[in-house]
């Protein structure tokens, strides 16, 4: 028999998709779909850190989350770091924001708006290249 | 109205993205792995689940169901503004991914192999029918530079105003250079048209 972590790395492997969506109690699409692989997720300090307040089931993961966004980091920098596929991160951390536990910030929709980014951030992303 | 970056008292800086696309093996993890200030991070998204809206396990469970990774890294501008940078394949099978991939995107670099070129021919055409600003970065692969500009352009059929860059995938500094092409380029389409910025 084998476990269930056998084949964690294989792209095609079964045994990858049940435990991730046993973490979100079977949830497999998020309730929101405004977080974006680039949404800057941060923890809110002053939350309880203990059970999770609002949260019904709190798993490790969303712990890890937590202590991970203690600075902020990207969706997909979260879903790197627990290894786990990007709409099971988003399902936990939408959980995280429903339960007051951390506050996203989206980015800029420039495509979307037919735009180009701003000459305030242009400049800044050049300086800040230059400086490499 | 000028823009400013920092939120109104908001502690998360803002995020922006660039996207490094192009076909197989012409170097975007090696691109992004050069510039970024982490190695390449990997992170992975089920194909089905995205691609058909599948909301129940049995869906989810069925054997057809994969993966697909994408590499991204991360250069912290400054404690307002952080730039990532996302390695995107240009095969069909991501393309259910690619709303997300382009939100917050600034434009993209579509990096080339001139021995394959045609392995970069869907990134570009996505581009250009979206209107997402681009520049081309001509991945020089052991220094082989077998075709001239002119001809790179015909074969990709580049519109006249679409920056070309020569680089190496591998060197920090080529890498940057062509981050900066596209900074420039957005810079000058904004100066020239001034349509409607975003912030
Ligand atoms: N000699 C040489 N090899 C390169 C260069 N860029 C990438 N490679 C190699 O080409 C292969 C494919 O590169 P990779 O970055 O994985 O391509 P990707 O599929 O676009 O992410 C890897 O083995 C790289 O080490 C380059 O400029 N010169
Ligand atoms: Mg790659």
């Amino acid at each position: 028999m084998k476990h269930w972590t056998e084949g964690f790395d294989d792209d095609d492997a079964d045994e990858t998709l049940v435990r991730p969506y046993t973490i979100t109690g079977g949830r497999t699409a998020p309730e929101r779909d405004d977080l974006t692989l680039i949404t800057l997720v941060t923890a809110i300090s002053t939350a309880s850190s203990e059970t999770g307040h609002g949260l019904r089931r709190m798993q490790p993961e969303h712990r890890t989350i937590l202590a991970l966004c203690k600075r902020p980091l990207a969706v997909a920098e979260v879903a790197s770091a627990l290894n786990l596929p990007v709409s099971v991160t988003k399902i936990l951390i939408g959980d995280l924001i429903e339960a007051d536990q951390v506050r996203a910030r989206p980015p800029l929709a420039f495509a979307q708006a037919g735009g180009f980014p701003g000459m305030t951030i242009l400049e800044a992303v050049r300086d800040g290249l230059r400086n490499l | 109205m000028d823009y400013a970056i920092s939120d109104h008292g908001d502690a998360a800086p803002l995020a922006v993205k660039i996207l490094i696309a192009g076909g197989f093996g012409v170097g975007k993890t090696t691109l992004v792995g050069a510039v970024s200030e982490v190695a390449p991070l990997r992170t992975e998204e089920y194909l089905t689940h995205a691609s058909v809206g599948v909301d129940d396990l049995e869906g989810v469970n069925g054997k057809s169901t994969t993966t697909v990774a994408l590499d991204f890294g991360r250069i912290t501008i400054s404690s307002e503004l952080v730039l990532y940078l996302f390695g995107t394949p240009g095969q069909e099978r991501f393309w259910f991914m690619w709303n997300d991939l382009v939100n917050g995107a600034m434009g993209a670099v579509v990096l080339v192999d001139t021995r394959r070129l045609d392995v970069s021919f869907a990134s570009i055409d996505f581009f250009e029918s979206r209107g997402i600003p681009f520049v081309v970065g001509v991945n020089c692969f052991h220094g082989v530079r077998d075709r001239t500009q002119e001809e790179i352009r015909r074969a990709l059929d580049l519109d006249p105003q679409v920056p070309l860059v020569l680089c190496d995938a591998r060197d920090r500094t080529a890498g940057r250079d062509v981050l900066l092409a596209l900074i420039d380029h957005l810079m000058a389409a904004q100066s020239r048209t001034a349509p409607h910025p975003v912030a």
